[in-house]
């Protein structure tokens, strides 16, 4: 136990912090008495979902609110001297170089034109006055300590000669160069793969030691915030709802808010069979319709009274350090809750009564990109042809009504195969039947009649809609054009589909940039489901959307399965998602697919090295759950020179269990390994070893 | 040492300072300039106005005075400063404090102000090396000075089964050629203990208590 003999005092204390955005509404609050502190060598998440003001105290705290923001009330104490109030220059100088700032996008923090040397350099040259040479030195020293892999060759890169995770570790690095006292990271890992998102997660708790820097984290992800944080402050609607510490938040969290989010996401390890997920209901407030006067979260509790609608919670201390803002905090007890009755939940059927014909049935299939090749031969059509193998052999065989979800890292060709079965991308070679017909042709060459069975829902609703038209007539247009229904039932069919998606008719004459994301992603659905398909591609439908959000759109999907019997091929990076929605998972890894089974096998031994990595990777939401810590080094190799042999053998963490360091995954490519019927792995070791592993998380 | 310290620049006004100091309850405050290079340092001393000067002033003139002052007005001098580097050992360090009868010593690297280590610093470092936070029987032993000795205390001390929280030593008062050894076992019992212990030739047992919070 080591001690202190008078506590230090809080490097940032925010108290009641209330801030405003000037609109044309009028002075709207986007903050409302917000307070908190942060400690050093502590993390405090900042926790919740979209739109509830996470990111605009973290621009309060820098006052970097923009010309129409401004703090109305409250005060924001840094190293014990108060920042509100002050002007300009004044905080340039109390600030100084203190508080340094990471976001979610590393690429547009960083500068495409000049090398990280340079970008990192200049910080200490503008900042500490330290000479060039000294800069540099101390960059590659920093580097370093961000576990980058041969620093001193990546300060004469640009950025977009570096993978993402490492752009990341660029911005992190040069936040940290100045010794910053607080750090404020905004959605840090966001945007990353999960192998590389536990790598940076992992960083982060070292730095935290190693510099004492207090950090707020901003995230909507409870995984991660379970992985990383002491504290937690969970915010709703502009104002802080429940601040605990991390274990005890989510062994009794208080709020019903709280309870809600924690209701919303698939924990690895459960199953649309044996569990639900509960979206709460409606949505946050926009910042002009927030109630005065009473509880803000009113609306959407399934516990509201009269108190609640006629009066406004203080935020108090319930148990030591865990405070809440409602009323009945303590009263309620989460495991006696009931769905209400206006939630309609999906009710998952057994697999057993899918068919076992297959819709789509792929063997071999390999999709190439060729490479224009530089050498000189080539000039003169000698050279020799280069292929970035994205797809290199894969066999798939989709039966009826089934979900089967594909997995793996950006990069490892689940998006072409997907792109190749729908038609954006003609397979090099191999065979592709969907109902018994050929569809290795581009989709322009397709039958009318094809199409219409094999939609899709894209990842980004923002990009796959367009703005010029309204929500029913971008629905309506596959029902003309496929003639589902008769052309003076096209309206009703529409209101129907917006229905079926949950959406009230009145979203008919709305464009696109008057719905939120989730909504967004609604009508994408409604429109790939609008022709009755009988196959519809999800490429990541729910890595945009927040948690509540996802649930809802992850029941809405399973609901119209169950309706029409339609089959699914799932994508996302999320394992507790997948796992939560498919049936049968294929774990992909630099273009061929190295486990496949129903889902539950996957995700217990025997694994294939790969998806053990990855699962141990998964942040769970769950800070009591324990977690085997396998990280893989290095990237994805490059798909345009694939390793020879087994393609995972130089990243693979389990190759020492094989003779001679396993020699043999470099020289020969395994064979399939059957553990059932069902399930099988690619890999050299056998069978009997890969079961005596233990699995990736225990104890929930 | 305490990273990320408070820092003022040599502009700020002296009420101010002592507002911070008071509200982060510390004694010593390094001043810098751009880029956190050390200038100067501000201690308690430094605010106090000497009662030759404060009497020879009324009541308004003592405001005026107070608000007027800067930092740099009052602050020891940078070259005066005596500081340390992040490599600088602890032990060096406190005997830099002791022989300078100084409050504090800046962390410097290269210039830049990267911490501050101060007398409670090391009050702390000693409580934790002497494992005074957590209770446990403190044994002080005065042995003669030559090797070996210090082994057969802790092969005493195994034979038992228990183990060493904390161990130091200091050359013992007004006894030259001897040493005091003071060690402290969180698991032992006090009779068992000195029993074990007095069995040691040579070494005399000078005082045995239970220490904890």
């Amino acid at each position: 136990m080591q001690m202190r003999f008078h506590p230090l005092p809080p490097i940032l204390k925010v108290e009641n912090l209330s801030i405003s955005y000037a609109t044309r509404y009028g002075e709207v609050e986007a903050v409302r008495q917000v307070s908190f502190e942060v400690s050093r060598a502590m993390t405090l998440g900042l926790v919740g979902e979209s739109g509830c003001g996470k990111t605009t105290v973290a621009f309060g705290i820098l006052d970097f609110l923009g010309p129409n923001g401004r703090i109305v009330d409250g005060s924001i104490k840094f190293q014990g001297r108060e920042l509100v109030g002050r002007s300009e220059k004044e905080l340039r100088i109390l600030r100084g170089d203190q508080i340094t700032m990471v976001y979610q996008d590393p690429m547009q923090a960083l500068n495409p034109s000049l090398t990280i040397g340079e970008q990192l350099a200049e910080v200490l040259m503008v900042h500490r006055n330290v000479s060039h040479t000294e800069a540099w030195r101390r960059s590659i020293e920093m580097l370093g300590q961000v576990y980058m892999p041969d620093a001193p060759n990546v300060m004469k890169r640009y950025p977009h000669q570096l993978s993402g995770g490492q752009q990341q570790r660029v911005v992190i690095a040069m936040a940290l160069l100045n010794n910053p006292a607080l750090l404020i990271m905004d959605e840090p890992t966001t945007a990353l793969d999960v192998t590389v998102e536990a790598a940076v997660l992992d960083l982060i708790e070292d730095l935290k030691r190693d510099f004492d820097t207090g950090i707020i984290y901003i995230t909507h992800n409870l995984g991660v915030v379970a992985r990383v944080c002491d504290q937690v402050a969970v915010m709703y609607a502009g104002e802080l709802i429940e601040r605990a510490p991390v274990k005890e938040l989510f062994a009794h969290p208080l709020h019903p808010y709280t309870q809600g989010l924690m209701r919303c996401v698939p924990r690895l390890g459960i199953t649309k069979e044996e569990s639900r997920l509960y979206p709460i209901r409606g949505r946050v407030p926009a910042p002009k319709d927030r109630p005065w006067g009473a509880c803000i979260f009113a609306p959407r509790c399934d516990y509201a009274t009269e108190q609640c609608r006629n009066e406004r919670p203080m935020l108090r201390e319930i148990a030591p350090g865990h405070s809440a803002r409602c009323f009945y905090a303590g009263e309620i007890d989460p495991s006696a809750w009931q769905p209400s009755e206006e939630l309609d939940l999906p009710v998952a059927e057994l697999r057993a009564a899918a068919g076992h014909e297959a819709v789509l049935e792929i063997e071999n299939l390999k999709t190439y990109y060729e490479q224009p090749s530089r050498s000189v031969f080539s000039l003169f059509g000698l050279g020799k042809k280069q292929y970035v193998k994205a797809v290199d052999g894969v066999s798939l065989r989709v039966p009826r009504g089934i979900t089967v979800g594909v997995v793996g890292e950006s990069g490892c060709g689940k998006s072409t195969l997907v792109k190749t079965i729908i038609g954006l991308e003609s397979p090099t070679v191999g065979v592709l039947q969907f109902l018994g017909f050929d569809i290795s042709v581009p989709v322009t060459r397709r039958d009318v009649k094809l199409i219409q069975e094999l939609q899709m829902v894209f990842q980004n609703p923002d990009s796959t809609m367009n703005p010029a038209y309204t929500v029913g007539q971008q629905i309506a247009r596959p029902l003309q054009r496929f003639k589902t229904v008769p052309p003076d039932h096209v309206y009703d069919e529409v209101i129907r589909l917006l229905r079926a998606v949950q959406l009230d008719p009145s979203y008919y004459d709305r464009f696109p940039s008057q719905l939120s994301g989730g909504e967004k992603q609604r009508v994408g659905i409604a429109r790939a489901f609008a022709s009755r398909p009988e196959l519809v591609l999800c490429d990541e439908p729910v890595s945009a959307l927040d948690v509540s959000v996802q649930a809802a759109v992850l029941n809405l999907l399973l609901d119209i399965q169950r309706r029409y019997g339609t089959t699914m091929l799932f994508i996302a990076h999320d394992l507790s998602v997948v796992r939560f929605f498919s049936d049968l998972v294929a774990v992909m890894y630099l273009g061929h697919i190295v486990e496949f089974g129903p889902a539950e096998a996957i995700y217990a031994p025997p694994y294939h090295p790969y998806t053990e990595a990855l699962l141990s990777a998964v942040p769970i939401p769950d800070p009591s759950a324990t977690q085997k810590r396998i990280r893989l080094e290095g990237n994805v190799p490059s798909a345009l020179n694939p390793p020879t042999g087994c393609v995972f053998h130089t990243r693979c963490p389990r190759r020492s269990m094989l003779p001679d360091q396993g020699k043999v995954c470099e020289m020969e490519t395994p064979q399939w390994r059957y553990n059932t019927d069902q399930h099988r792995i690619l890999c050299h070791i056998p069978l009997e070893e890969l079961r005596k592993m233990e699995p990736v998380v225990t104890s929930f | 040492m305490t990273k990320h310290p408070l820092t003022v620049t040599p502009d700020t006004s002296i009420v101010e300072v002592r507002g911070m100091m008071a509200e982060n309850n510390i004694h010593h405050v390094p001043v810098v300039e751009k880029g956190k290079r050390l200038v100067g340092l501000i201690t308690r001393q430094n605010l106090r106005i000497s009662p030759i000067e404060l009497s020879s002033l009324n009541v308004w003139e003592i405001t005026r005075l107070l608000s007027s002052l800067k930092v740099k007005d009052v602050m020891v001098r940078g070259k005066d400063v005596i500081t340390a580097t992040p490599d600088t050992p602890i032990e060096e360090a406190a005997r830099v404090l002791v022989t300078h009868r100084i409050g504090c010593l800046p962390i410097l690297e290269e210039g830049i102000v990267v911490g501050i280590i101060t007398e409670s610093d090391l009050l702390t470092q000693l409580t934790n090396l002497l494992w005074a936070a957590s209770v446990g029987l403190a044994r002080a032993i005065r042995v003669p000075d030559r090797a070996g000795e210090f082994a057969k205390i802790t092969a005493a001390v195994a034979s038992k089964g228990w183990g060493i929280d904390a161990a130091g030593s200091l050359p013992a008062p007004r006894k030259p050629g001897y040493w005091d050894v003071v060690i402290k076992i969180g698991a032992a019992i006090r009779d068992e203990l000195v029993a074990v212990l007095q069995q040691i030739e040579g070494q005399e047992l000078i005082d045995i208590r239970a220490i904890g919070p």
